[in-house]
């Protein structure tokens, strides 16, 4: 036996039979012993579509694209081509889209939700979506520019929102000023003063009419006894009471003006909550002086039946 | 004046070398093809077994070495590429990467080399021996032509062993590179069966085996015929050696070049 020429048969027997499993693989790979399945796909645009493109499904490639032409109508038929292991994964109710990413070639994506649906028969014609990233970002950055034009426009040197921001610190820092809240709505010191002066008087005004009205009863009372005692004098008296009524009828309009003066300042500042809170506080005590003075001025006109009623019995 | 004029002869001069050289090939070729189809008293077992001699020469003694090398080397590339695809996100493009570089580049590249550097330095030599010591003209004179006996089965061997080690090298440079993708298991066969057949189609194929029967005739036909431009001294015989062997690496890097360009451009 010949050593040399036993090793190179068996050198040359071990390539081809790899070269023959090559084969075999190369053409099974390809097809070659398999049916194909053809399949359309009507497309608006062949942008970015050539013969080779692959078609794919869960990112595995399960066909491509053969030919691509128009139809009468002017549209773009794309021909694709699958292997029948493949074309199990088309389905009616597949989805085929146009994939265009920005790195890598375009594809065709297949999108078969429901797995149990019956498959596409062989060259059936099925719509073709696109979904164009590199489309989408020219409009997306137009956008973006305007928000962050409007973002500049309001964040610019004199813009609304400084402007605001310088507001509300003025507002706060007035109101870590000696009047408050009250000095931040009416905008100066001065003017909170002039408030809280204004009610000041108000209630010493309001403890004077107290004081006055305790001298009227005692007052009132002394001339009962003194009327009653020895009739006729109060026809006297009823001259200068009567002056004394307009007097008390006096006191109770500037107590209204007094009145309305708070309210203004009610209303003034009716969208600051704990300033509200003040003043109505504040207004409540006027109030309550204003309805002392009209029971004051009820009880004197009870109590001075005659300057009514000139003819009223006496007790 | 008598410069210039010197340059121009100088170059006109290797001008006119490497038109007789690339004459001298084309001619050498034509001959030994057209007796291998016209001749049909050369299909006998005397020549036959001279093919066999060579081709056991020229690969399957050194089949290992070589399939250790292809192996390293492979093992290394794929690597390179699947790392860097990795990095970059391209794992998709990995496993079709592999299998352009390695089995369609770069390994009948290499393997024209390897068998160059062995075998083609060798035939050099010895033809270029066979050439001062007048041996050839002896064979000649005996009735054994050495175009048949000699230089044919040289050439045929030379195409069979690139195209065979070329093969081999690639089929298993695709078992590694499936392996270092998708490891042990059969998970991987379809997207790798998709892959490879969307690779291989007819004209990559027949380019493919073109270009390693061109790489096998380059790396024993040139070497021959420098041999046989030898001049009949004896200290003549390396540098035809170093002529020969720097053609063949001009003219295999030519045909890569050429099949890239074709392939791609």
């Amino acid at each position: 036996m010949n050593t040399l020429h036993f090793k190179v048969g068996l050198f040359a027997a071990a390539s081809l039979l790899l070269a023959g499993v090559f084969l075999v693989y190369l053409l099974h790979a390809r097809g070659f012993f398999e049916d194909t399945v053809h399949l359309q796909l009507a497309a608006a645009s062949a942008d970015g579509v050539a013969p080779g493109v692959p078609v794919v499904f869960s990112g595995i490639e399960i066909g491509r694209v053969t030919t691509l032409g128009l139809n009468d109508n002017g549209g773009i038929i794309i021909h694709t081509e699958f292997l029948a292991r493949n074309a199990k994964w088309l389905k009616e109710n597949s989805s085929f889209t146009l994939d265009k990413p920005i790195v890598g070639g375009a594809k065709i994506r297949v999108d078969s939700p429901d797995l149990n649906a019956p498959a596409l028969p062989d060259n059936a014609t099925m719509l073709l979506t696109t979904s164009d990233v590199s489309k989408e970002i020219p409009v997306l950055v137009e956008r973006v520019k305007a928000i962050l034009a409007n973002v500049e426009h309001l964040t610019r040197k004199d813009g609304e929102i400084n402007a605001t921001l310088a507001n509300v610190k003025t507002v706060t820092g007035r109101m870590t000023g000696e009047y408050g809240v009250l000095e931040s709505v009416l905008g100066s010191p001065e003017k909170a003063r002039a408030v809280t002066d204004s009610l000041d008087k108000t209630r010493a005004l309001i403890t004077k009419l107290d004081g006055m009205a305790l001298k009227m009863d005692g007052m009132a009372t002394k001339a009962d006894r003194w009327l009653f005692a020895s009739g006729g004098i109060a026809d006297q008296a009823s001259g200068s009471m009567a002056q004394v009524r307009l007097m008390l009828t006096d006191a109770q309009a500037s107590l209204k003006k007094a009145d309305a003066l708070m309210a203004n300042a009610v209303a003034i500042s009716a969208d600051v909550k704990e300033g509200t809170q003040d003043i109505a506080k504040l207004r409540a005590e006027i109030d309550d002086a204003v309805r002392k003075a009209n029971a004051l001025v009820n009880e004197i006109n009870k109590m001075w039946p005659f300057a009514r009623d000139p003819e009223v019995n006496l007790p | 004046m008598n410069f210039l004029a010197a340059s121009i002869e100088s170059l006109g001069a290797k001008v006119t070398g490497w038109f007789t050289v690339g004459y001298g090939i084309f001619a050498f070729l034509a001959k030994a093809v057209l007796l291998l189809l016209l001749d049909r008293t050369i299909w006998n077992r005397a020549t036959f077994d001279v093919v066999i001699k060579q081709v056991y020469f020229t690969s399957v003694q050194i089949l290992h070495v070589f399939l250790g090398y292809a192996l390293v080397i492979s093992w290394l590339i794929i690597t390179i590429i699947l790392s860097t695809a990795r990095d970059f996100g391209l794992t998709e493009f990995a496993s079709e990467m592999t299998i352009r570089v390695l089995v369609l580049e770069l390994l009948p590249f290499l393997t024209a080399l390897f068998i160059a550097l062995r075998s083609g330095s060798a035939i050099n030599t010895e033809i270029a021996l066979m050439q001062v010591n007048n041996e050839l003209d002896a064979l000649a004179h005996c009735k054994v032509p050495p175009m048949q006996f000699e230089f044919l089965p040289r050439l045929i061997g030379g195409v069979i062993s690139v195209i065979t080690l070329a093969g081999l090298a690639g089929l298993l440079a695709l078992l590694l590179a499936y392996l270092s993708i998708y490891g042990l298991s059969m998970a991987g066969f379809e997207p790798f069966t998709q892959t490879f057949a969307k690779i291989f189609n007819l004209q990559i194929m027949a380019g493919l085996i073109a270009k390693c029967a061109l790489f096998g005739l380059a790396v024993t036909l040139i070497p021959i015929t420098a041999g046989l431009e030898t001049p009949k001294k004896l200290f003549m015989v390396p540098v035809s050696v170093l002529r020969g062997m720097m053609r063949v690496f001009f003219a295999i890097v030519a045909i890569e070049v050429v099949s890239l360009a074709l392939k791609y451009i």
